[in-house]
């Protein structure tokens, strides 16, 4: 092949992050190519270096592509912090891709400095993961000790009158089992792999699959290299990275989320959906998150209040709440 | 030019050149990696990624326990927990034939549950225990290979900080390695004491019984324990209860160890202030070891060499077990020549791709899988084991950082001795490495039973 | 590695630089105690009230901070660790040769650290990096690690003209 690249992130080789979206996406990109392209893909940190520093690498030219976490380097994309917030994604990862991918160029682009974005993404959303305690309102979260999933989640569960706790991900199972913490807020998809379903009884989320924000992703190249190669090569990147590949990022996830979800009934495990009311009263507890948002980016100089609206606008275009 | 995997081995053929010319492990590594990644990848990579490599590795959260336990070690050291250790297990054990050596085995067991570190232990035992072993005439050979063997004890009983660094190259639980490592330390013990009982039933001469004391001698020492044991409760128990994580529970380790000695020995800021600079020296070379192995695992990555290893073991047609021993022989014999944490570093990162490949890959149960067990039960039982033999290094001849230290205290025994008194605790080392191969449930029941 | 006669303090700048470094490893070690302290505070305040928020990001960088601190000590102390054992029949004169080898690739090293992470630390105010709870910018961690290395260097300095010299009068 006349043009390598190598493709790093921190998640196992058989995690479905790679195997379902980052493989048929590198295929789709050789295939277009002509087998002119060849992307390796590196996974679980092996071209060294923490999470954090993947975005860094990237810019670097370290390595050509990354796939990463948006909140692990809190503060660099506080555009695109608007589509983790709570009740501004709602349930529809789907449409949250896509209203970024409309957003993209307009809105967004800016903050992606040193790197040229192939495309971004959301996971399902947060959901509560209760290890033994039945949450119904706002209320039943008071004083208790949650896992943070980023800076914007530790402020969904201050919202919510707890206690953010950050540990490491491998952590998390022990945690939840001995009492350290009394639950998680993180996704479905992340319940097989860590065997959620053994430390907990209770998965909770709003009416309609409704949750608790999301975390943003991006899968990026460097900058230089993407300017130094034949417009040939960019399309073979382009045509394998259109809306129609964001939209289809998002089924991938829901169905991954659909998967941990199943796994934790068959478990016994309680699955609880909120109705109409409670969850109403949940996104007036959580409303100031968005407004303490509006004020942290307003701070930079970003009109943090007409993102939140046009945001809400485009996710709902695309047939999300 | 070289191909990628061609250059990979390569490198590590300079690695061990440069180690044996003395230039220190860490920098061999940090000297090879980075030259290597420059040759494959050009050296903007290599630089680049310098500006936050160092960081990012010095600030994991996980490898935050390693100084603590390092400090919580020196100031037991400076606490006067081994003479108060020492002196109970002396009472319990000392009117036996062999009884004082026996005590001192015991004594670095209980050491070795407020130590991290199996030098730090060695040395500290030494230090209290070669004096009475000397006032009852015991042969120098069993005395100072007593001490040197106990020392191992440091690290096999948990808290241990090779134990951590495997957990953070595997990404396994630290307290279920924690948990993992308890009966396999104890059984040492157990032998370790089997093995000064047969040495002085063959050669009473070599150990002579102690005086016995009074009884209320007896019951002095013995409360001279409770404040080790309700540390190691408060720390490690904690840990295992689940009441708190490895740092949290490594930093009120240090506290109550601090609070104990400044309490009890009226331990002030110039002992303090030495046990900050013994930390200074075993964490800087800890940390500087694991950047070097950081940078040599990223031009191994880009040589695919661990790969290779992988792939070549599974299409062997040699078993698992088979392949599992050769590794553990392996690391005997490198632990000849080396320290049990540079090779923990070096060699995990190679070894473990191979064990989760006989296996059947990461997320393999227990059924049908290379070794009869979960990947996450082989990384817990492979960690155990690996332990085990990288530690035997400490007393292998011509390198056994152990037999040094005692040597350097026990200046009227050669240490051409020390080492022969070292053999029977190597001996049954290896019979506990088969018993521990042959039954892995002697290391997997434990986490489980905790784990409900 | 050995020090030669380098051990003890001796006068002019180079027992200056060696107090100083000394004195840098303890300053380490405090923030080592203070990242003990916030983790006691945590466990307590978890027990009677709410855990310590950020005490998680703060034992990261604290840790960070103080390990580079710790490294020129090490140097200056040989305290990294080398296998001895295939040299040990050389004569000093080649032994004292191995150990500059060592100091030599510890000064390159730690002056191209130095370059980097200074560059690092650019980076890491330019895009405004900071924790997730406390916010805090991680560039400020930097400032005292740029220490440590232009420490590192003055330390990788002071052991390759002792080698220097022990090879001289062997
Ligand atoms: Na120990
Ligand atoms: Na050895």
């Amino acid at each position: 092949q006349e043009f390598k690249f190598t493709l790093h992130h921190l998640l196992p080789a058989k995690a479905p992050a790679q195997t379902k979206m980052l493989e048929p996406w590198a295929k789709a990109v050789e295939d277009n190519s002509g087998g002119r392209v060849k992307i390796q893909i590196y996974p679980a940190m092996t071209l060294g270096g923490r999470p954090p520093e993947l975005i860094q690498q990237a810019r670097d030219g370290v390595v050509d592509l990354v796939w990463t976490v948006n909140g692990y380097t809190p503060g660099l994309f506080p555009r695109t912090e608007v589509f983790e917030l709570p009740f501004v994604y709602l349930n529809d990862p789907k449409a949250a891709n896509l209203a970024m991918y409309d957003m993209f160029e307009s809105d967004l682009r800016e903050e992606y400095k040193g790197v040229e974005v192939m495309f971004l993404h959301v996971h399902a959303g947060q959901a509560i993961h209760m290890r033994d305690k039945l949450v119904r309102k706002p209320d039943d979260l008071s004083g208790t000790k949650l896992r943070i999933p980023t800076r914007t989640g530790a402020w969904i569960i201050e919202a919510l009158g707890a206690s953010p706790v950050a540990m490491p991900v491998p952590e998390l199972p022990q945690a939840l089992q001995k009492g350290v913490v009394d639950g998680a807020l993180i996704p479905w998809e992340i319940i097989p792999p860590l065997k959620i379903q053994e430390q907990t009884e209770y998965q909770i989320e709003g009416v309609d699959k409704a949750r608790f924000g999301t975390t943003t992703f991006q899968v990026s190249m460097n900058k230089a290299r993407w300017d130094g190669l034949p417009d040939d090569i960019k399309a073979a990147f382009k045509k394998a990275s259109g809306p129609e590949w964001w939209g289809q990022v998002g089924d991938i996830w829901r169905a991954s989320d659909e998967f941990g979800i199943g796994l934790a009934v068959k478990a016994g495990n309680q699955h609880i959906t909120l109705t109409k009311e409670e969850t109403d009263a949940f996104q007036k507890v959580l409303e100031p998150v968005v407004q303490r948002w509006v004020d942290e980016v307003s701070a930079k100089g970003i009109d943090g209040k007409a993102l939140v609206a046009k945001a809400r606008e485009r996710i709902a275009a695309h047939g999300g709440k | 030019m070289l191909d990628a995997l061609t250059s990979g081995i390569a490198g590590l053929v300079v690695l061990v050149l440069l180690i044996a010319i003395r230039v220190p492990i860490a920098y061999s590594m940090i000297l090879v990696g980075g030259i290597g990644i420059t040759m494959l990848n050009g050296p903007a990579m290599v630089m680049s990624q310098l500006k936050t490599l160092a960081y990012g590795q010095f600030s994991i959260y996980d490898l935050s326990v390693v100084p603590m336990f390092v400090l919580m070690g020196a100031l037991a050291t400076r606490a006067g927990l081994s003479q108060d250790m020492f002196r109970a297990a002396n009472a319990w054990l000392g009117w036996l034939r062999g009884g004082t050596a026996m005590a001192a085995i015991a004594a670095c067991a209980i050491f070795g549950a407020v130590c991290g570190s199996s030098l730090a232990t060695a040395s500290t035992m030494g230090k209290v225990a070669l004096p009475e072993l000397r006032r009852y005439n015991y042969a120098g050979s069993l005395a100072t290979g007593t001490l040197a063997a106990g020392g191992v004890l440091g690290i096999l009983i948990p808290p241990s900080v090779v134990l951590i660094i495997y957990a953070i190259i595997v990404e396994a639980n630290i307290v279920t390695m924690f948990m993992a490592a308890l009966i396999p330390g104890l059984l040492a013990v157990l032998l370790f004491l089997l093995t000064i009982a047969a040495y002085v039933a063959l050669r009473p001469e070599a150990g002579p019984r102690g005086g016995s004391g009074s009884r209320s001698e007896f019951v002095a020492a013995t409360v001279g324990v409770i404040p080790v044991l309700v540390i190691f409760i408060l720390v490690i128990g904690g840990m295992y209860a689940g009441f708190y994580n490895p740092t949290p529970a490594a930093a009120v380790g240090v506290f109550l160890v601090w609070l104990f000695g400044a309490l009890r020995r009226g331990l002030g800021l110039s002992a303090l202030r030495e046990a900050l600079l013994d930390t200074a020296k075993t964490t800087g070379m800890i940390y500087l070891i694991l950047l070097g192995a950081e940078l040599l695992k990223i031009f191994m990555s880009r040589a695919q060499v661990p790969q290779a290893m992988a792939e070549w073991a599974v299409n062997s047609g040699l078993a698992p077990m088979t392949v599992l021993i050769l590794l553990l022989v392996g690391l005997i014999l490198l632990g000849c020549l080396m320290d049990s944490l540079s090779m923990i570093l070096l060699v995990i990162p190679f070894f473990w791709p191979v064990m989760m490949e006989m296996n059947g890959g990461l997320y393999q149960g227990a059924e049908g899988a290379g070794f009869g067990m979960s990947t996450e039960d082989l990384k817990v039982w492979f960690g155990i084991l690996a332990l085990v033999v990288v530690e035997l290094g400490l007393i292998t001849p011509p390198v056994g950082m152990n037999v040094f230290v005692i040597s350097a205290l026990a200046t009227d025994t050669p240490m051409r001795e020390t080492f022969k008194g070292v053999m029977p605790f190597f001996a049954v080392e290896i019979l506990r490495v088969a018993v521990l191969l042959a039954f892995p449930a002697i290391t997997l029941w434990l986490p489980a039973v905790l784990r409900g | 590695m050995t020090l030669g006669s380098g051990r003890g303090v001796r006068a002019g700048p180079i027992g200056l630089a060696r107090n100083v470094i000394k004195v840098w490893a303890l300053m380490g070690g405090v923030s080592l105690v203070a990242v003990v302290a916030i983790n006691v505070i945590s466990v307590v305040g978890a027990v009677v009230w709410k855990p310590f928020p950020g005490d998680f990001e703060m034992t990261e960088v604290g840790v960070a901070v103080a390990a580079f601190a710790f490294l020129p000590y090490c140097q200056l102390t040989g305290a990294n660790v080398t296998a001895d054992i295939f040299t040990a029949g050389a004569s000093p004169r080649w032994i004292a040769g191995f150990t500059l080898l060592g100091s030599v690739i510890a000064l390159g090293f730690s002056l191209i650290l130095l370059r980097q992470m200074y560059l690092g630390m650019v980076d890491q105010k330019a895009f405004e990096y900071t924790t997730a709870i406390l916010q805090f910018p991680h560039w400020i961690a930097f400032v005292p690690i740029l220490v440590s290395l232009a420490l590192l260097a003055v330390a990788a300095a002071i052991t390759l003209v002792e080698n220097a010299q022990t090879m001289a009068k062997a």
